[in-house]
């Protein structure tokens, strides 16, 4: 005879905790034109790099923090970007009205806390000219290309 | 309890020329009197954003304008679109009451109970 982990309820609630992943695998369909793919997903925060002539640039998702929440280093050719995201959600005894003791996690997708990513880059840059902006949760920094880096026209002399 | 419905995305005819729908990750925490929906959505603005609840489905929108920086791409680590997701809750829940806010690429959704189902503790007298 099977014995039950913590009461008769549980293995109902198990039961039904399987339907609703299943319900949701079933149901997240992709729209018709398809789901943009995440290929960072597990990665925080997750990372586009470009290069121009003068610059690197590093476009970074950061939801939820403020300009002061992010510190940015530049050494030799790795950035490292480093934080801390701050939980949104109230913790476990702050719900309001009578009889809210408790938080109840439906679910919980977003990372919080310390983070930290180092970023190589492609080629020297001049950490003295970098800048950075954080606007709606996107961070942009603009590393300009120290001069050895850059690339040069090479005249041809006619003798 | 809470489920995620099937999303409907755009129609066939322009599906070459559409960009990519992402879903946004969100993290739904029940305080008893409400329930938190709070989804990373970065790179939008407030206007951009809708949130609507119908026939007991929570829905929400996000327009992410394209960030056209210059150079070539040497590391993709994510896309840019449009957020698009939606869960269907239970009844119980205070529509007319619901609110969204959006700051630092976070949206941020509440979505009170009806004061006739939400939790309540009795005090126990004694005699």
């Amino acid at each position: 005879m099977p014995t039950f982990r913590q009461g008769f309820a549980l293995p109902f609630d198990e039961l039904r905790e399987e339907l609703d992943r299943f319900w949701t695998t079933l149901t997240a369909a992709p729209p018709l034109h398809g789901w943009g793919v995440r290929p960072a997903d597990g990665v925080f925060p997750a990372v586009n790099v470009r290069e121009s002539d003068a610059a690197i640039f590093i476009e970074a998702e950061l939801p939820g923090l403020a300009a002061g929440d992010v510190d940015i280093v530049v050494a030799g050719d790795e950035l490292v970007l480093k934080g801390s995201r701050p939980e949104i959600c109230p913790a476990g005894d702050a719900g309001e009205g009578p009889g809210t003791g408790h938080v109840t996690w439906h679910r919980r997708e977003r990372g919080t806390g310390a983070f930290e990513r180092r970023i190589t880059l492609p080629v020297a840059v001049d950490a003295a000219g970098v800048e950075a902006r954080l606007v709606d949760g996107v961070l942009t920094v603009t590393c300009p290309k120290a001069a050895a880096a850059q690339p040069r026209k090479v005249e041809i002399r006619s003798s | 309890m809470i489920t995620q419905p099937q999303t409907i995305g755009g129609s066939t005819a322009c599906r070459s020329e559409q960009p990519l729908t992402y879903q946004p990750n969100v993290d739904i925490c029940d305080l008893g009197a409400e329930v938190l929906f709070v989804a990373d959505i970065p790179g939008s603005r407030a206007d951009g954003i809708d949130v609507t609840f119908v026939e007991g489905v929570l829905s929400m929108h996000a327009a992410v304008p394209p960030r056209d920086l210059p150079g070539r791409v040497v590391r993709h680590g994510f896309g840019i679109g449009d957020y698009r997701r939606s869960f269907r809750l239970g009844d119980g829940f205070d529509a007319a009451q619901i609110s969204a806010d959006y700051s630092k690429g976070v949206l941020t959704v509440r979505v009170p109970r009806l004061a006739a189902v939400r939790p309540r503790k009795v005090e126990v007298k004694s005699a």
